[in-house]
């Protein structure tokens, strides 16, 4: 377990480096979003999602903890986007 | 090392929207050109921090201290973060620089507004009164 958390700080995509607190980041500024009714359009931030899981799996190295923030907030969104569809009827 | 350009980053951005003989190939060697995603990711966040410097217009009292807090955070992380990965990438970077210029005017704009404003604006019970007497 200690051998596991060890490694995860040391490693070249953990909490010393960028590659992790600019998904962190992300994830904040994807919340603040949610919290305020966003002049952002939900089908805006379904591609930027979209575009963002793409980007995320591209570039090097690799960045899971990116396209696990894209990937639920397009889960989210494409569900408001529902609601909002079904709504339209 | 792989994507790495010896030319000025500039120059492989701008050749890519110049239309010439031979530029498909030039467009295909391009790691951050308009054929990949490492070109479409930023230009499309280009429209989100459009969408904040047409919020300048608003008042004050509707911005957010979280959403512009965590808008001024994300451009400075993600500027350092895109010098950081390979590709390198300008166009990243010109945009977070860009974001995390908007969300701290947007948040000089509400402290100046909240703090550094006359007294009469800050007391909302007394403007209150005020429009009551009138």
């Amino acid at each position: 377990m200690m051998a596991a958390l060890k490694a995860f700080w040391n490693s070249p995509v953990g909490p010393k480096t960028t590659h992790f607190w600019g998904p962190v980041a992300n994830w904040g500024f994807v919340i603040a979003n949610e919290l305020k009714s966003s002049s952002i359009g939900g089908a805006a931030m379904c591609v930027y999602s979209a575009l963002f899981m793409r980007f995320a799996w591209m570039v090097k190295p690799r960045n899971y903890l990116l396209l696990a923030c894209h990937a639920s907030n397009e889960s989210v969104q494409l569900y408001q986007l529902s609601r909002w569809a079904k709504a339209q009827g | 090392m792989v994507g790495h350009s010896t030319h000025p980053p500039w120059s492989s951005f701008a050749r890519g929207l110049v239309v010439s003989r031979g530029s498909r190939k030039r467009l295909e060697k391009q790691p951050t050109g308009p054929k990949t995603i490492h070109f479409w990711a930023p230009t499309f966040k280009w429209g989100i921090s459009i969408a904040n410097v047409a919020d300048f217009a608003k008042p004050p009292e509707k911005i957010s201290y979280p959403q512009q807090v965590a808008v001024s955070c994300t451009g400075l992380i993600w500027s350092r973060y895109s010098t950081v990965i390979t590709p390198k990438n300008w166009n990243l970077f010109s945009v977070n620089v860009a974001m995390a210029g908007t969300g701290i005017y947007q948040l000089a704009r509400k402290i100046r507004h909240d703090y550094f404003s006359e007294v009469e604006v800050e007391e909302v019970p007394s403007r209150r009164m005020k429009k009551g007497s009138n």
